[in-house]
């Protein structure tokens, strides 16, 4: 049993590992070094990449039904209400993008409208709103071009529909219009205008909104209940509505389980009897053993660090990868299953591969992360230093995926037996 | 902006010209086929059809997808010139002058600083007289006399500047969207009668027994579909390209022989200086970081190319070679983000032996009768603010070959949207849109920003902004696909800055992809794929230039896409095939209904004539 574990990094891993850690009667302290990638998250539960499961259910022809999850993964998702995840059996969730795609997914956000759950030959309402991220009509036609709306016979139609209150809200951000829906006389109003909308258009049986419910709690399921058909979101951009929600629920989890966030980066961590740990702001903390959930290169925790970026006049000093974490932490680097010593050649890493992903292989902004031995960071003392979420290299690049590592890393982090793979 | 009207407005109708020339109308489709989409040919195509000559202009990319729309935006006099080459500077000052004049909304002032730094002080005297001999040729541009700033001034002007300076000169240029010159040259030949085809590239110049040109076969690169028009003369004005189209009509291809110069700018995500500030870079060549629409941009590099010409992107080296250079006398620089890169290739005048920044930027017609083609000629080398005198150039042989009576006009004629001014304020008002958008439509489109406000007229959703960080509303995006020959996302893109900001086209690409299917009778998948391919060339200009900030909000940015759209095969991911929409791979086995829809309408009258 260990007394202190620290845990740097409050995205979903560094959440999964406090509550998990929590209930093993350690004493957490919760780093918070600010906006990551899970506060940017567009709504989406994937256990994994969705076009993967697509394809396999076009490919093997395999009915889309949601297999079962951990049983720890299952019992958070119930203490953290963020999303719905259908149970073992169930049809999995069907999400309409902003973006004009029906996507499959393993579990959403509760504001967002499950496809999966309509009747076969359903009509879904768009209303017509004039904001930069929703065009109906276009939407309306992309969404019933797509094979899941034929499959299931689903149809879509844009109509006319006042749903936007006050003056410039065709211009403020999505996350702020959903903000305004938290009050709930704005939210009544909404679902006013919405009963009037559905009472034009008789026969359908649902209405689908842009990312507009809720900043502080979904907002969605109450909407449904006032209006009397689903009403959800699509699945928006980054930095929207659901990002937030996610926010706020962190914030209730943490108070349930006892939990304080420190809101300070951690910059520096060495390795003795006890782990220091040096906060930007200088302080120094002792502890016992450390959750490394700083996440991927989308969250900051990794670096990319180009060999140019030192190098003002100067030849550049070679012999580095040119990544790193964002702690003051030695630890290696790892991609596609291949330790980054030293950079490849004379001209840096392999920048075609850097960026965007060809084809289905995830490129290094994606794939890049620190060496696990199991759970422990390799080369840390003893197995002391456990990483969680999307830190590590080449595995969980899936909400789902990094809630679990999470929750694995904080039960071994507060020392049960067992989960320590060394 | 300017006072000039040059044009009456009864020479804007749009009526196509009378038939009227009797030696040169008759048998074939056309008097005159143009190759090439950029500035040359588009001016080429204008000329012509003002001349009277019944004009086909094939491009086999898009309008400025070369050098064109990859330079750095100005219509400069050519100082550099002045030492080897003073006739250049002459023209490019003189014809900079007419663009003015014909274009006012296209041009934008560039005030230039020369920081000289104290171990150059003995030199001042000479830059000074240098530049006063250059002061000569600013009348013919409208543009203003140079002056002397000792290091004070020069750093109350621009307080980024470092270094021990000792003082600086003052001069001035002007900025272009050499794209909207292009698309405007192309527009106003088609309103008056020229034939404008997109994406259509040649596959053979056919040639009769005596060797003269007869007809040219092309093929659609976004349908596949082919054909061949015949033709009493062919201008090859494809820049770089010129030897390969050459050799389409079994010339060998020396015969349009170019010195292939490969130029990369660096762009910013705002404008960094109010001033462009001139740099020697570690080899001693002149660049220079100027203040360009709403970004800054550093140019640029000379160096000789011999790889693809339909995909040249920058590499990292260049990127850096470039913000050392500039950083030298603006250290700022080097904090800044970087939003992307962008690349074309000079079609410089043939020399061996002679250094790349040495070679002339003159122009010469290659009349390929010599090399016993009749009617075929090729347009070698040139610059963008004397593309118009090289139009007239070549536009003047064909007048003697098909003995037109009509004079060149192309200097006192307005381009589209440059006959009248409008009030951009008032414009944002009427359309409900923020004065910003509504500057930036009247920049891009002039006059013919009022047609994209009769659409938002008849539709107001239309006033809806698709690309925040430009910003580009609805209306404008479906006016370039209707009437400016765009047939892609990448197309949009070039006529409007869509998805070139600061979030990469993250946010408006799925939307235009979604704009592009619905105009042109694509399905929203092809849409999308579209606007994927889109996302991925840009990736792909960006790559070289990432840094630890960039790099982050490159894997939010592929996280968004992932989750919203998926990352589709690499076949249609391919970055050469920007300008393919529906012939690829991944859409082989796609239902009868994609192959047979219908294909854009690329020969649409535009507006109302």
């Amino acid at each position: 049993m260990f007394e202190r574990v620290a845990i740097i990094g409050a995205g979903l891993a560094g959440v999964a590992a406090a509550w998990s850690a929590a209930q093993r009667g350690a004493q957490i302290q919760l780093f918070d070094g600010g906006v990551g990638a899970s506060s940017l998250a567009s709504g989406a539960a994937d256990d994994r990449p969705w076009e993967e499961v697509a394809r396999s259910i076009e490919v093997l022809q395999s009915p889309a039904i949601a297999s079962a999850l951990p049983e720890s993964l299952r019992v958070f998702a119930t203490d953290f209400e963020l999303w719905r995840l259908p149970a073992a059996g169930e049809p999995l969730t069907r999400l309409a993008t902003s973006a004009g795609r029906l996507r499959v997914a393993r579990g959403h956000d509760r504001s967002l409208l499950d496809l999966a759950q309509l009747p076969s030959g359903s009509q879904v309402l768009l209303p017509r709103v004039s904001r930069p991220e929703w065009d109906a009509d276009s939407l309306a036609a992309a969404f019933g071009e797509d094979a899941y709306a034929s499959s299931r016979q689903l149809r879509f139609e844009a109509v006319d529909a006042k749903i936007l209150k006050r003056v410039g809200e065709d211009r403020i951000a999505a996350a702020d219009l959903a903000s305004r829906h938290d009050d709930a006389e704005r939210l009544g109003w909404l679902a006013e205008r919405l009963r009037e909308m559905l009472a034009r258009s008789a026969g359908a049986k649902a209405i689908l909104l842009g990312p507009w419910l809720g900043a502080l709690r979904a907002l969605g399921p109450r909407l449904s209940e006032a209006v009397g058909v689903p009403v959800g979101e699509v699945l928006g951009d980054v930095g929207g509505a659901a990002g937030l929600r996610f926010e706020a629920a962190r914030a209730s989890l943490l108070q349930t389980v006892g939990v304080r966030t420190i809101p300070y980066r951690v910059v520096g961590l060495t390795c003795g009897d006890e782990i220091h740990l040096t906060l930007e702001n200088g302080e120094e903390v002792v502890t016992d053993r450390v959750v490394l959930a700083v996440g991927g290169v989308a969250a900051g925790g990794v670096v990319y660090d180009a060999p140019e970026q030192h190098a003002g006049t100067d030849i550049p000093e070679r012999g580095g990868p040119p990544w790193r974490l964002s702690v003051d932490l030695a630890a290696p680097m790892q991609a596609h299953g291949r330790v980054l010593d030293v950079v490849g050649s004379i001209h840096g890493p392999p920048l075609d591969q850097v960026a965007w992903p060809v084809d289905a292989d995830p490129g290094f902004l994606e794939a890049v992360g620190v060496r696990c031995d199991g759970l422990a960071v390799l080369g840390a003392n003893g197995g002391r230093i456990v990483a969680a979420g999307d830190v590590v290299a080449d595995k969980p690049r899936t909400v789902l995926q990094a809630v679990f590592s999470g929750v694995r890393a904080g039960a071994a982090a507060a020392g049960e037996p067992g989960t320590l793979i060394a | 902006m300017s006072e000039s009207k040059a044009s009456p407005g009864k020479r804007r109708s749009r009526r196509r010209p009378e038939r009227r020339i009797d030696r040169a109308s008759g048998k074939t489709d056309v008097d005159l086929v143009v190759i090439g989409g950029g500035v040359n040919g588009t001016g080429v195509a204008r000329d012509a059809t003002m001349r009277g000559l019944r004009v086909a202009l094939l491009e086999r990319n898009d309008l400025a997808f070369g050098a064109s729309g990859n330079s750095s935006g100005m219509i400069h006099g050519g100082v550099r010139y002045l030492t080897y080459d003073p006739e250049v500077t002459e023209t490019s000052c003189r014809d900079s002058g007419h663009i003015q004049s014909i274009a006012p909304h296209l041009l934008f002032r560039i005030p230039f600083l020369m920081p000289v730094p104290t171990a150059k002080k003995r030199f001042f005297p000479f830059i000074d007289a240098y530049f006063a001999t250059y002061d000569k040729y600013q009348p013919l541009k409208r543009g203003k006399m140079h002056t002397r700033l000792d290091a004070d001034e020069l750093r109350q002007l621009e307080p980024g500047l470092r270094g021990d300076l000792y003082g600086g000169i003052s001069f001035d240029e002007w900025g272009i969207d050499g794209a909207r010159l292009c698309t405007a040259n192309a527009l106003d030949a088609h309103d008056r009668g020229a034939q404008i085809f997109v994406g259509r590239t040649v596959e053979r110049i056919e040639r009769n027994d005596t060797g003269a040109v007869i007809a040219v076969r092309w093929r659609d690169r976004v349908t596949g579909d082919g054909g061949r028009i015949t033709t009493r003369a062919v201008v090859n004005a494809t820049g770089a390209w010129a030897p390969i189209t050459a050799s389409l009509g079994d010339l060998p291809a020396r015969r349009a022989r170019v010195r292939p110069g490969k130029g990369i700018h660096v762009v910013f995500d705002r404008r960094l200086t109010n001033y462009a500030v001139m740099s020697q870079t570690i080899d001693g060549r002149t660049i220079f970081i100027e203040p360009w629409q709403n970004v800054s941009i550093i140019g640029t590099t000379d160096d000789d190319y011999y790889g693809d010409l339909d995909d040249v992107t920058a590499t990292s080296e260049e990127v850096r070679y470039l913000v050392e250079g500039i950083a030298r006398v603006f250290p700022g620089v080097r904090k800044g983000r970087i939003i992307g890169t962008y690349a074309g290739v000079r079609p410089t005048l043939y020399e061996y032996g002679k250094h790349e920044d040495a070679l002339s930027r003159d122009h010469e017609i290659v009349d390929h009768g010599e090399h016993g083609a009749d009617g075929l000629y090729s347009m070698i080398g040139g610059k963008l603010a004397s593309f118009r005198l090289f139009a007239e150039e070549m536009v003047d042989i064909l007048a003697r070959r098909f003995d037109l009576a009509r004079p060149c006009i192309t200097h006192t004629s307005p381009l589209p949207g440059g006959d009248e001014q409008v009030d951009a304020f008032a414009l944002a008002t009427q359309l409900e849109i923020d004065a910003v958008s509504g500057r930036r439509l009247t920049y891009r489109h002039g006059s013919r920003s009022l047609r994209i406000a009769e659409r938002v007229k008849r539709r107001s959703s239309e006033a809806r902004t698709v690309c925040i960080c430009e910003p580009v509303i609805e209306a404008e995006v479906r006016h370039v696909l209707n009437e400016e020959f765009a047939r892609s996302v990448a197309d949009v893109s070039r006529r409007t800055r869509l998805g070139l900001g600061a979030c990469g086209g993250m946010r408006c690409a799925a939307r235009c992809g979604a704009i592009v299917a619905e105009e042109l009778g694509y399905s929203p998948a092809d849409g999308m794929r579209q606007a994927l391919r889109f996302l991925h060339r840009q990736a792909g200009t960006r790559v070289c230039a990432l840094g630890p900030e960039q790099a982050r909000q490159e894997a939010l940015a592929i996280a968004s896409v992932r989750a919203q759209m998926g990352i589709v095969g690499q076949t249609s991911l391919r970055a050469d095939e920007d300008n393919a929409g529906l012939v690829t791979d991944a859409n082989v086995d796609m239902e009868p209904a994609v192959a047979s829809s219908r294909p854009p309408p690329l020969t649409k009258a535009s507006g109302s004539g």
